[in-house]
């Protein structure tokens, strides 16, 4: 928090000065006003009153150019703080594994990214300013309060003392319906954006009711915990209120009895009351600000959750170098994997893959084959062993070092931008297939056309270890043709690793890997390879 | 007492007049009525809370004349009586508990409005086409659900209230600023207008505004939304700098709006308080004026001052919630677009089994300019078993999507049975698509999307999509929690469970969509013999890229380009067609493992 604060203490500091200022002027007005009442007014001189209302105006001309001040420069660092909060919410996401985004929704992440920061503006940009103004005013009156009279004073600032007590015992509970209102909230805008990420499905299967259901459940948690929310962060305003009024009537009775013992004059007792005001009244706005206090707290602490968390795959230093391994080997030791503590989907998995061949990972469904090839691109790191580049701990690796030499086309096809050519710089021979070539639109492209392009945006980094996944599944055997003589020109020390279904694509594979059971098995041939296919029960 | 008679009118029709020309000047007008419709489910709630509101605020107005009251009392008989101080708790106790009950209510009416709303939308969306979704554009039509809706609840907790108490202050407080003396009263509240200009013209500046500042949230959304989902691709490539940047800009322009609003607001705030100030101002140089030439008494310009105050309290509410009032405006406009918008013509869906008959006509679709389908013309005998092969991009998606309702053809027609539109069998079609979403929830959920399945039904398109093994290793069985993203499953998995959904819908015709891509030959080969024993009466129409599993398909058809080459069994197409000759040549060297 402070370090969003920082850049902006030099405005807030200007801003600080300004709405002393401003509060100062507005406390001064009535002062000129009752000054020139009693002055001038009475002695029958026009002209006095004149120099009077000329002085007013000059302080209110003043309070336009400060206020005007004060109101851009706190809401322009509220824009700022929003801004940057936001946009370190972001890169922090983009630094996060893999694993985090398997553990979080889509939707509840953009409520954070958004809502959240949202509630933390709004305390910025419109309580905060609120906050300094109105404090400021009550800490005047207080001084006016006690300097006047201290034991009136001290009596009428004792029910200020019960609403401090308890504010400070109701905050806690405030937070916590703020945050179990914004939690629900997130689960709602994930219900949302998975139905809507998958409405073909929702729509093909008339699963409309499901939605409607599922829907209105969540919209009913989520309102009966916003209600609750607000209870919690109206239940201060009318403490407040009551209090400020408790004030009113010590000073009333109090007041009158001192009066009565002529410790104090009736006048004073009356400037006494407009004082009482004057501290109370802010007091009472403070209370709906510190509930949008709370709530600001209580998304923040939702952001700072992601912002702090440390499952972030740490690059290790380079020690670990092991010199008489040949360059390009990748190497898996002992290695193994579950995705949840507890769960196994890979076990001892020991291989070595040497440079500029063709290894083919071969199996069942549900075997372990993606999972393989997620830990040598490093989207997670192993459970127990490790795995070795070039006889370097892949984790030693940066990750620009680790983009350079290792090419992954992932399952499901993902293409950035808008256009193909946002993808891809060359569609080389498969020009044919995009009707715009690289200006077509990514919208509308099939399953097939995309993972052409994610092939040929990964062929075109020319990585030394290239992993496709599937990479081809839904494209049509003639492109695919062209796509492994494109693959067949990669430099020969690529290393190249699929895994696929489909057995010609594989059946040139210097080595094939058979992955069942979380066990990956070095089969001799593409025939034993077949029969291993045929034969092993499915354990999946 | 002349100026009693008169003086009530001018202050009367000065209040109505100026929340008038401030509701036409700043859209109001328009925005307003739709607004006030949304409310009317809600008027007993809202009565309540504006008489509560009311009663609260009048009661703690007593309190002043209560104390002026101990004080007279006081100075007249040298003694506090004991009713006034009670007096003074019960009332203090009463507008704790108003104020505590209007809390309730408050918090209880606008999360009402809210999620009534938010029912209203999701039921509305939910009636609406695929296309209508693409077109609308997820991303936005999130922030309808959650901001824009948050936004409409803003109005009524914080607004409504707020407004009305103003007004009545402000109406009262008029009043007695002109039955004081009407002359200074009218020339005080010359401010008035000035103040409701102000408004005005920065109101109509700052809504478009607005609207800009959600369409940016937009644009936000969907950036966050898209570097989520590729998530796994940006790191493979290290390309977060480039997914940072892309966000930087919309981060960025979400910024500038605001900050232009920021700029608006802080121009108005000042100048209405100003104005407000200059209304003391003219107190004490016009009051001034009469005190001097003897028109008025000193204690009534006293008076004129307090009065003001009470004045300008409710301007400043006004003041800050017009920008609760824009926002929310713009917001509910959005939202409104959205339930105004036409839906598709319901349709009576046909109860009685249809045979499973499928004719495409002349069928034509169009993506944005770029004709994708150019005339298919296609016929599925009931119970039959048909293959539709071709080239990535022929269109062989699109076809299936026409051919279940999905997109609307742009001329032609698909009938099931000779009569029957897609969307009218809707329950007796079911399509199995290449992306197998799941949604987030136990497997079993995932599976059951149909209401009336039962054991038999389950069982048989679970050993039909070869999971009944799979499921019975898994600890948890049918309630395994499987998410979004999950890796719970595999991609086979993922595309088995989605065929199990689309079986247990026990569907006359089934359209599958190149599922077998993702499994291993042998489960492929299995799953393919299921279908035929379990499944035998059921119309199939798959698309593939491998022609050995369709072999002994009765029909095949090949596509290109949006067109269909030829069509026939496999033995047909081999000697008509040299395209298809050519493409199961390609394929053959795997065909000895297969």
């Amino acid at each position: 928090m402070n370090e969003l604060l920082a850049p902006e203490r030099r405005t807030l500091i200007w801003a600080g000065g300004a709405i002393l200022l401003t509060s100062a002027l507005n406390l001064g007005a009535p002062a000129v006003i009752a000054h020139a009442i009693d002055g001038p007014l009475t002695r029958g001189d026009y002209r006095g009153v004149l120099e009077h209302g000329a002085l007013l105006l000059l302080m209110y001309l003043v309070a336009l150019v400060t206020q005007n001040f004060q109101t851009l420069r706190m809401g322009s660092v509220g824009q700022r703080v929003l801004f940057r909060l936001r946009g370190q919410v972001f890169e922090k996401l983009s630094q996060l594994p893999v694993a985090f985004f398997d553990r979080h929704q889509t939707g509840d992440l953009i409520s954070r990214i958004n809502n959240d920061t949202d509630k933390v503006n709004q305390f910025f940009s419109q309580s905060l300013m609120q906050f300094v103004g109105s404090f400021a005013t009550m800490l005047g009156a207080a001084v006016f309060l006690l300097g006047l009279n201290p034991k009136l004073g001290m009596a009428t600032l004792a029910p200020a003392v019960v609403m401090l007590i308890l504010t400070r015992l109701l905050s806690p509970w405030i937070k916590r319906r703020n945050a179990v209102s914004l939690k629900t909230t997130g689960e709602l805008s994930s219900e949302v954006n998975e139905s809507l990420a998958n409405f073909k499905v929702i729509v093909a299967f008339e699963r409309r009711d499901f939605f409607r259901q599922s829907f209105s459940e969540i919209n009913a948690t989520n309102t009966e915990q916003a209600m609750k929310a607000g209870v919690a962060n109206g239940i201060l305003a009318p403490i407040y209120t009551f209090c400020s009024q408790l004030g009113q009537l010590v000073v009333l009775g109090l007041g009158l009895s001192m009066v009565s013992r002529g410790q104090f004059s009736l006048g004073l007792l009356i400037g006494y009351f407009v004082y009482v005001n004057r501290f109370y009244d802010p007091m009472r706005q403070l209370a709906a600000l510190w509930a949008s206090f709370q709530a600001a707290g209580a998304a923040y602490e939702r952001i700072a959750e992601v912002l702090e968390d440390s499952s972030s795959l740490p690059v290790l230093d380079r020690d670990s170098v092991t010199s008489e391994v040949p360059k390009g080997r990748l190497e898996f030791r002992d290695v193994g994997f579950g995705y949840r503590p507890g769960q196994s989907v890979l076990s001892d998995v020991d291989f070595c893959l040497e440079v500029g061949k063709t290894y083919a990972f071969v199996g069942p469904t549900g075997g372990g084959k993606t999972t393989t090839a997620s830990l040598m691109a490093r989207l997670y790191d192993p459970v127990t062993g490790a795995i070795f580049l070039d006889g370097r701990d892949l984790r030693s690796y940066s990750g620009q070092e680790r983009s350079d030499k290792i090419g992954f086309i992932l399952q499901e096809p993902y293409l950035f931008g808008e256009t193909v050519g946002d993808n891809v710089e060359s569609l080389m021979e498969l020009e044919g297939l995009f009707p715009e070539g690289l200006a077509t639109p990514i919208e509308g492209l099939s399953l097939g056309q995309r993972q052409v392009v994610a092939f040929l945006r990964a062929v075109s980094r020319n990585p030394d270890l290239l992993i496709l996944d599937e990479a081809t599944a839904n494209i049509d055997t003639v492109t695919e043709g062209i796509l492994s003589e494109i693959l067949a020109r990669l430099p020969s020390t690529t290393t190249r690793v699929v895994i696929a279904h489909r057995l010609n694509t594989i059946e040139n594979a210097d080595a094939i890997f058979f992955v069942n059971a979380g066990r990956v098995q070095l089969a001799g041939s593409m025939e034993q390879a077949v029969c291993l296919l045929r034969h092993e029960s499915r354990s999946s | 007492m002349e100026d009693f008679h008169f003086s009530p009118f001018p202050s009367l029709c000065w209040a109505p007049l100026k929340l008038k020309t401030l509701a036409r000047d700043t859209g109001l007008h328009y925005g307003y009525s739709p607004m006030l419709a949304l409310l009317r489910p809600y008027r007993g709630w809202i009565l309540a809370l504006l008489v509560l509101g009311l009663v609260s605020n009048a009661a703690s107005l007593i309190l002043p004349s209560l104390i002026g009251q101990g004080i007279n009392l006081f100075t007249s008989h040298e003694g506090l009586p004991d009713f006034l101080l009670a007096e003074f708790l019960t009332t203090t106790m009463v507008v704790g508990l108003l104020s505590s009950l209007q809390n309730l209510v408050q918090a209880y009416t606008s999360e009402k409005v809210a999620r009534d709303l938010r029912g209203e939308l999701s039921e509305k969306v939910s009636r609406q086409s695929y296309t209508f979704i693409l077109e609308r554009d997820p991303a936005r039509l999130l922030t309808n659900f959650t901001s824009d809706i948050d936004n409409v609840k803003l109005f009524v907790s914080q607004v409504i209230s707020g407004l009305l108490s103003s007004a009545v202050v402000l109406v009262g407080a008029s009043i007695l600023l002109v039955r004081l003396n009407w002359k200074l009263g009218l020339a005080v509240l010359t401010i008035v207008p000035l103040i409701a200009v102000t408004f005005a013209l920065v109101l109509r500046r700052v809504r478009p505004l607005f609207k800009q500042a959600t369409a940016a949230l937009d644009g936000l959304n969907k950036v966050i939304e898209k570097s989520i989902v590729g998530a796994a691709l940006v790191r493979v490539l290290n390309s977060q700098e480039q997914e940072n940047a892309k966000f930087s800009v919309a981060n960025r322009n979400a910024r500038d709006v605001r900050l232009t609003i920021v700029k608006n607001f802080s121009l108005m705030i000042p100048v209405v308080v100003f104005l407000s100030n200059a209304g003391s101002l003219i107190i004490l140089l016009l009051g001034g004026r009469y005190v001097l030439d003897g028109f008025m008494t000193l204690g009534d310009l006293a008076a004129f001052n307090s009065y003001l105050a009470l004045l300008i309290f409710p301007i400043f509410v006004v003041g800050f919630m017009s920008n609760l009032i824009a926002q929310a405006q713009t917001s509910y406009g959005r939202v409104r677009e959205v339930l105004d918008s036409p839906e598709p013509e319901p349709v009576q869906l046909v109860s009685e089994p249809i045979e499973g008959r499928v004719e495409v006509c002349d069928v034509h679709f169009s993506y944005g300019e770029k004709e994708v389908l150019k005339g298919i013309t296609l016929e599925l005998k009931p119970g039959s078993r048909n293959a539709v092969v071709g080239p990535t991009a022929a269109g062989k998606s699109q076809l299936l999507m026409v051919m279940s309702g999905l997109l609307p053809p742009s001329s032609g027609t698909v009938r099931y049975d000779e009569r029957y539109k897609p969307s009218q069998v809707a329950r007796q079609i079911a399509t199995v698509f290449q992306e197998s979403a799941l949604f987030r929830g136990t497997l079993g959920e995932n599976i059951a999307f149909s209401p009336r399945a039962d054991t038999e039904a389950w069982e048989k398109a679970m050993e039909t999509a070869e999971l009944a093994d799979f499921v019975k290793k898994l600890p948890d069985g049918l309630d395994t929690l499987v998410s979004e993203r999950g890796t719970t499953l595999s991609g086979g998995q993922k595309q088995r469970v989605t065929l199990a959904r689309a079986l247990l819908m026990e569907p006359k015709v089934l359209l599958l969509d190149d599922f077998t891509a993702r499994l291993d030959p042998t489960t492929e080969a299995r799953v393919r013999k299921n279908l035929v024993t379990n499944y035998p009466e059921m119309t199939i129409l798959a698309v593939t890229q491998r022609i050995a599993t369709i072999l002994d398909f009765d029909q095949i058809a090949l596509m290109m380009e949006g067109r269909i080459l030829a069509q026939g069994t496999h033995q047909e197409l081999l000697s008509t067609s040299p395209e298809y000759a050519q493409i199961y040549d390609s394929q053959k060297s795997t065909h000895q493992y297969e």
